[in-house]
């Protein structure tokens, strides 16, 4: 079958404590389990085992990213579809990250390592999974209620792109084309949402941002008074909207400098490739793209990846 | 072998009979009110699509005399995909018709049709015309368009829920041959038997579901939703279609427990229910995904977080 979801993302980070403090007190995680010094937690409405796996480390960084797939099978399939367009693959043993199942990973053409896998251990929703109330909680972080995709940077955009639609079948909804036709930034879907995955211009093996969903512009509001309010570094435009996509968007660090992202907005997209032509965007108008109410885009943005 | 998303991917269309000469009352309502981009129209039949969506229709209503669902429409990846789900309908002693291209609907690909447990009709097509986005496909600005400002104006059709005397044949044949999943589900208080449930086939952010079964009368609709951006829009919405002298629900706007969704339930001329949502359930195609599980004595809080009272109403089919 295929993939469902963007499952995590597994984190290096040079304080585990602090990162922990940050993705609960601030983006409203809830921590879910801590194995050999790595702590895993989960936004409060996923009802899987952790979004984000923090890694003690020496720096910054992106240590893979997880998809999950709806068939046992499809751990097989893709490994060999992946070896066959040249990649190199590699086995995980169940439980090997925890509250998860066997897995395979694929390194992708710009380095990233990617890890499919079938089986997550469920920890339910934060509200309960029997008559609950519809509120997953409103006492700290912001009013996040899943991880939802995450950009990563790549020298060849294209060639990733090419990978990722040709072997796990992603759809690509927009795109932007540098002035020569090199596409510059990918968005790609594996469900009906925008872009499950997005690549952008930069090192290869980097992070981007990690964008966490919230259900209302308000939300997104509120998200950059709570970021303002406890000093946590922003990007300079604050609360802005992506031309792209059209949705409302904050970006800020944790306390490593790995980006985040709350934004809300609604897209479908319809769930396979080649069923609707992709938005292409031209560098001409990539500021209004980017940042749609400043129109500008400040150099910082695609040169800070970690 | 390379993995593939297979079978039902998206909710396509939903086909309504309405009873209203020339269309006349209906046509300003779905383009005027609601907001809603006209794209076809014929002597006896419109068609209409949300300002978001790319393909030729979400929507279509056909003059008949009486008033009543006609079908809903899915789309899958392709005709390998039709061949495959006829054969699994089929299985189970439910006949099914094959339409070649542009029939019944100009524009739609091959399609099967077929009529569930529920008694009503479903049409499955991997093909329906793309006129691409009405906002353009080259940087364009992700707005509603000019001429839809001021009414409510979806971004998409997000769900279809129908009713049936016998919701749990529904939900299980959704499941077992369509490969629907349940987001969320509503039994008796001894949990045994299904009275209502969400169903979804794809990973999707907004609403949760893409048909959902209410307990009532066989064959009928009970409401088809539209996509909104978030709650605050559904407020505003309320005041424009209250000053276009529509038809709201008692429940007004409201958190609907039962999908999470932030929801705003109103009446076409003709009577028939319309939802405006945002928020809800962020769903999975996963089969270990599990559904949130509601009991009967829940269900005023499962319909409406906000209202104190039952809207007995509300459970009622409405066309």
């Amino acid at each position: 079958m295929a993939l469902t979801r963007f499952g995590y993302a597994s984190l290096q980070v040079m304080d585990v404590d602090a990162a922990a403090r940050h993705y609960v007190d601030i983006v409203g995680l809830r921590e879910t389990d801590r194995v050999d010094g790595k702590v895993y937690l989960q936004a409060k409405d996923n009802q899987d085992h952790h979004c984000i796996i923090l890694n003690p480390s020496d720096s910054a960084g992106l240590e893979s990213i997880g998809f999950k797939v709806n068939d046992p099978a499809d751990l097989d399939n893709a490994a060999a579809a992946a070896e066959a367009a040249g990649a190199n693959v590699t086995r995980i043993a169940a439980n090997e990250i925890a509250g998860q199942g066997e897995g395979v990973q694929i390194t992708l053409p710009s380095t990233h390592l990617l890890t499919l896998y079938y089986h997550a251990d469920k920890i339910g929703y934060a509200c309960g999974m029997e008559n609950p109330d519809p509120v997953g909680s409103t006492e700290t972080g912001g009013k996040v209620n899943h991880l939802d995709h995450c950009l990563i940077s790549a020298e060849n955009p294209a060639e990733v792109t090419e990978f990722l639609v040709k072997v796990l079948d992603f759809g690509q909804s927009e795109r932007a084309m540098d002035p020569g036709g090199n596409m510059m930034i990918s968005f790609l879907f594996c469900g009906n949402t925008m872009h499950d995955l997005a690549l952008g211009p930069g090192p290869n093996g980097h992070l981007h941002h990690l964008a966490f969903m919230v259900d209302d512009r308000g939300d997104v509001v509120r998200g950059v008074d709570l970021l303002k309010e406890k000093g946590v570094p922003t990007f300079d435009y604050g609360l802005s909207r992506h031309g792209i996509g059209g949705v409302q968007t904050v970006y800020f660090h944790d306390p490593s400098g790995n980006r985040n992202e709350f934004f809300s907005g609604a897209y479908v997209t319809p769930g396979i490739p080649d069923r609707v032509p992709p938005i292409t965007w031209t560098m001409d108008h990539l500021t209004r793209g980017a940042f749609y109410y400043e129109n500008a885009v400040p150099e910082t943005f695609f040169d800070e990846t970690t | 072998m390379s993995l593939k998303h297979r079978g039902i991917v998206q909710l396509g269309y939903v086909r309504i009979g309405l009873n209203d000469s020339r269309l006349t009352k209906s046509r300003e309502f779905y383009s005027d009110t609601l907001g809603l981009l006209e794209t076809q129209v014929s002597p006896g039949r419109a068609c209409f699509r949300c300002w978001h969506e790319p393909q030729q229709f979400s929507l279509v209503i056909d003059e008949t005399p009486e008033n009543g669902l006609i079908e809903v429409g899915f789309q899958v990846r392709d005709d390998e995909d039709l061949d495959q789900i006829q054969a699994r309908v089929e299985a189970t002693g439910i006949p099914v018709t094959r339409c070649p291209a542009d029939t019944p609907l100009a524009g739609l690909g091959a399609s099967i049709s077929f009529v569930i447990p529920g008694g009503q009709t479903l049409r499955l097509f991997a093909e329906n015309r793309i006129l691409g986005y009405p906002t353009g496909h080259d940087s364009p600005d992700w707005n509603t368009p000019r001429q839809l400002r001021g009414t409510p104006a979806p971004l998409f059709i997000n769900h279809v829920a129908i009713t049936t005397p016998d919701p749990a044949a529904t939900i299980n044949f959704l499941k077992e041959v369509l490969e629907f999943r349940l987001s969320e589900i509503l039994t008796k208080d001894d949990g045994s038997t299904p009275l209502a449930g969400l169903l979804f086939r794809m990973s999707k952010d907004v609403g949760g579901q893409e048909i959902s079964v209410f307990p009532g009368d066989a064959g009928r609709l009970h409401h088809i939703a539209f996509t909104k951006e978030d709650a605050s829009d559904i407020l505003t919405d309320g005041q424009y279609l209250r000053e276009d002298g529509v038809n709201i629900d008692i429940y007004g706007p409201t958190r609907q427990s039962f999908g999470k969704t932030f929801s705003l339930h109103f009446f076409d001329p003709m009577g028939v229910r319309l939802e405006l949502c945002s928020g809800g359930r962020v769903t999975e195609n996963h089969p270990e995904f599990e559904p949130v599980r509601w009991t009967e004595s829940n269900l005023n809080k499962a319909l409406s977080f906000y209202d104190n009272k039952l809207n007995d109403s509300f459970l009622a089919a409405s066309l």
